[in-house]
């Protein structure tokens, strides 16, 4: 694991919601993470916790209806929050890009693939000449296992794997410091998913940059990712070193996850099997909102909101952590 | 695309084929024939009716005179007109179709261009005060009735104000004494915009071509300093005031004709845009960094644009339709106008070579716009 103390990236206390005509749907609530230069962070949950919508904060590309009521996003200490809508822009694919979760559509049908990479790599002058930026998407090609001949080729041409593989291409056009991946591969069968994530990992640590890895296969996040955070209903319910976190679970809702996964390096299953109805964001239970699904809830379960029970980097969001080494943090 | 396009080219010849056919049948299947006239004359001995009729071939079976109509078509040969005899009908017509064209190619640029600058703006920035006003304009203008919309315009610009002439193709006045006739003039006129429109598209086709890096900065006055070059060449020719005539002329028809089509693309390019505007590759395109007109440009309308273009086909041969009102309301002695004068006066060869041409350009139409679309829409060209 890399130095925590060079920090790319620290997410405080972020809170977002959407004004829809049922009236406001809290998204994200008091989202906190810090992420590490070159490193690779997890985030899972079921569909709807709100993976996408924090991925979409950090690169201020929300949609009308979103606010953000609270919180920083700290890039190298900057609050990007706080940005013009100019200097935004220059920071996104510079500094954060994005492998987005419909990446099909992603290509704009009417634009050879190359030159739709070759158009962020102008706009942010990464290349000085027109044959450097050639040049410098034949690599990409060649590095995501394309042929760089495709580049003249139109979108239409390309199969689901080859679009997701020049999808990468373009994420990591500009030598960004953050790469955010958001469920990049779901829309693949199985065998291209695997080698393109391996792929994905053989070029992330030469580059020195760093990840965030959203997807429901937490089979997927493990084999990826160094640290992981779990969201339930646009909370970060725990968080810690990936391969701590999915050996012993300390939220029940992380447990019950990883019991969904008969082994999280073999088979996967999409997250279907976990009991119970998740969450409704517009009108959640009061306490833990977990309660209602959970087989260890009490009393306190259902009244009041669990505090952080820690032990180093390791923390849970629950009144009874299934780990005994957390204690609760007041 | 090869065969693409001979299979369009079949089916055009095929569709004129029938336009021919119809044309026919139709004329024949009114009362009387082309000799009427003539035969109708009681002062007339019958030997020389029956020798006219003989003349004109109305003494063979009707399908061996459309037999020949057929081929008489397809050489080139529409007849002579009754009206302005001994002109033949091809000659009438090559001196009024150009009129016509001008009129209405100039009205749909300028309306689709306006149209769809007006449509992205408005679906970019949603909710302002301009996009009620361009709408509520835009709909009002495109649901006026014509002939009497038109007539507002001649009232308000060339009667009130006076800026611009009631009606017509030039001005006597101006024109006594001159010594080149206006085909002349209008022909050389129409060259010259031909000219600048194949170097304005060469000048931006070499920018596409030549590196990205040049900005429009400099195209611009490129085009610009062509469209001078024009103007100061017709301004030293000694018929540039005749020139000036015609345009001037042409002015008040086709703002009319402009102000009465442009919402249409307007509200068409502001639907599609709302569709584009929600598609994942105009978010990458923001996501990438891009600035944000760059955004809207170059992918959001660029992709909106497909079905405008398929539109703009139906809205052309609407305009061409739509031709014998404006150019009675405005005296435009083109092809409609030409057509109306011709039913009125039974001039039947003049009839027929006047619905050949119009029945001929909506098939054009339709090609070229497939054409374009081709161009505009990689995922048909390979198809
Ligand atoms: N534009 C929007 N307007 C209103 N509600 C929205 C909007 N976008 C997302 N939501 C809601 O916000 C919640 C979080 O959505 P989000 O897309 O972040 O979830 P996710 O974790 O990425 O889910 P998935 O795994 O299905 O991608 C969901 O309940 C969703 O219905
Ligand atoms: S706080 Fe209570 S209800 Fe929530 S996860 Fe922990 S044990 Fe279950
Ligand atoms: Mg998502």
């Amino acid at each position: 694991m890399t130095d925590r103390s060079d920090s790319l990236l620290k997410v405080d206390g972020l809170s977002l919601s959407y004004q829809t005509r049922q009236g406001e749907l809290q998204a994200v609530r008091d989202v906190s993470f810090e992420l590490a230069r070159g490193s690779a962070l997890g985030l899972v949950g079921e569909s709807g916790c709100g993976k996408t919508t924090v991925a979409n904060c950090l690169m201020r590309l929300l949609p009308d209806n979103a606010r953000i009521s609270a919180g920083r996003v700290l890039l190298d200490g900057q609050d990007v929050l706080l940005l013009t809508e100019e200097e935004m822009r220059l920071r996104r694919w510079r500094r954060i890009s994005m492998v987005f979760q419909a990446a099909m559509n992603v290509l704009d049908p009417v634009y050879r693939v190359g030159q739709q990479i070759i158009e962020a790599i102008e706009t942010h002058g990464v290349e000085s000449t027109d044959i450097g930026a050639r040049e410098r998407v034949a690599r990409l090609f060649r590095m995501v296992g394309l042929d760089p001949q495709l580049m003249e080729r139109y979108p239409h041409e390309f199969s689901g794997g080859m679009r997701q593989r020049a999808v990468i291409a373009m994420a990591l056009s500009c030598d960004p410091d953050l790469m955010i991946a958001d469920e990049p591969t779901t829309a693949l069968d199985v065998i291209v998913q695997d080698r393109i994530l391996r792929e994905l990992k053989a070029i992330q640590q030469p580059l020195g940059m760093s990840i965030i890895y959203i997807s429901h296969d937490i089979a997927v996040v493990a084999e990826v990712t160094d640290v992981v955070g779990v969201m339930y209903a646009g909370r970060l319910v725990e968080m810690g070193d990936t391969a701590d976190v999915f050996r012993a679970p300390a939220h029940p809702y992380t447990a019950a996850l990883v019991s969904s996964f008969p082994s999280v390096s073999g088979e996967r299953r999409p997250l279907t099997s976990l009991p119970g109805e998740p969450p409704n964001l517009s009108d959640l239970p009061p306490g833990c909102p977990f309660h209602p699904r959970c087989a260890y809830a009490t009393d306190v379960c259902r009244t009041e909101y669990p505090p952080r029970a820690a032990s180093g980097s390791r923390w849970a969001a629950c009144w009874h952590p299934l780990d005994a080494t957390l204690v609760p943090q007041s | 695309m090869t065969g693409y396009l001979v299979r369009r080219t079949g089916q055009m010849v095929l569709t004129l084929f029938l336009i021919i056919t119809f044309t026919f049948f139709l004329v024949q299947a009114q009362p009387g024939d082309y000799a009427s006239f003539y035969v109708l004359n009681p002062d007339l001995p019958p030997e020389v009716k029956d020798q006219i009729r003989t003349a004109f071939g109305l003494d063979k079976p009707v399908w061996q005179q459309y037999l020949i109509h057929l081929k008489n078509t397809f050489t080139g040969n529409l007849g002579v007109s009754f009206g302005n005899f001994p002109r033949p009908v091809l000659d009438v017509l090559a001196e009024r179709v150009p009129r016509t064209l001008v009129l209405f190619l100039t009205a749909t640029a300028v309306s689709f261009y306006i149209g769809f600058f007006l449509g992205k703006a408005i679906a970019w920035r949603r909710g302002g005060l301009f996009e009620y006003a361009a709408t509520i304009s835009g709909a009002m203008l495109f649901t006026a009735f014509t002939p009497a919309f038109a007539l507002m315009m001649i009232w308000a610009f060339a009667f009130k104000l006076g800026w611009f002439p009631v009606g017509k193709f030039l001005d006597p006045l101006v024109w006594r004494g001159a010594d080149v006739s206006a085909n002349y003039v209008f022909g050389n006129m129409l060259l010259s915009a031909a000219a600048f429109i194949t170097f304005a598209l060469l000048v931006m086709l070499c920018l596409k071509r030549f590196g990205r890096r040049v900005p429009s900065v400099v195209a611009f006055p490129v085009v610009l300093g062509g469209a001078l070059v024009i103007v100061a060449v017709w301004a030293l020719s000694g018929i540039g005031g005749l020139a000036l005539d015609i345009v001037k002329h042409m002015v008040l028809p086709v703002a009319t004709l402009t102000l009465i089509s442009f919402a249409g693309t307007m509200l068409l390019t502001r639907n599609s845009m709302l569709e584009t505007i929600r598609e994942d590759y105009v978010m990458a395109a923001r996501a990438k960094g891009l600035p944000d007109k760059q955004v809207r440009d170059r992918h959001a309308a660029r992709n909106a644009m497909l079905p405008i273009v398929t539109s703009l086909v139906y809205s052309l041969i609407f305009a061409i339709d739509g031709s014998v009102i404006i150019e009675s309301v405005f005296s435009w002695p083109g092809t409609g106008l030409t057509l109306l004068q011709a039913v009125r006066s039974e001039d039947l060869p003049l009839v027929m070579g006047a619905m050949l041409f119009i029945g001929t350009l909506s098939l054009l139409a339709h090609v070229i716009v497939d054409v374009l679309y081709v161009y505009l829409d990689p995922r048909i060209r390979y198809q």
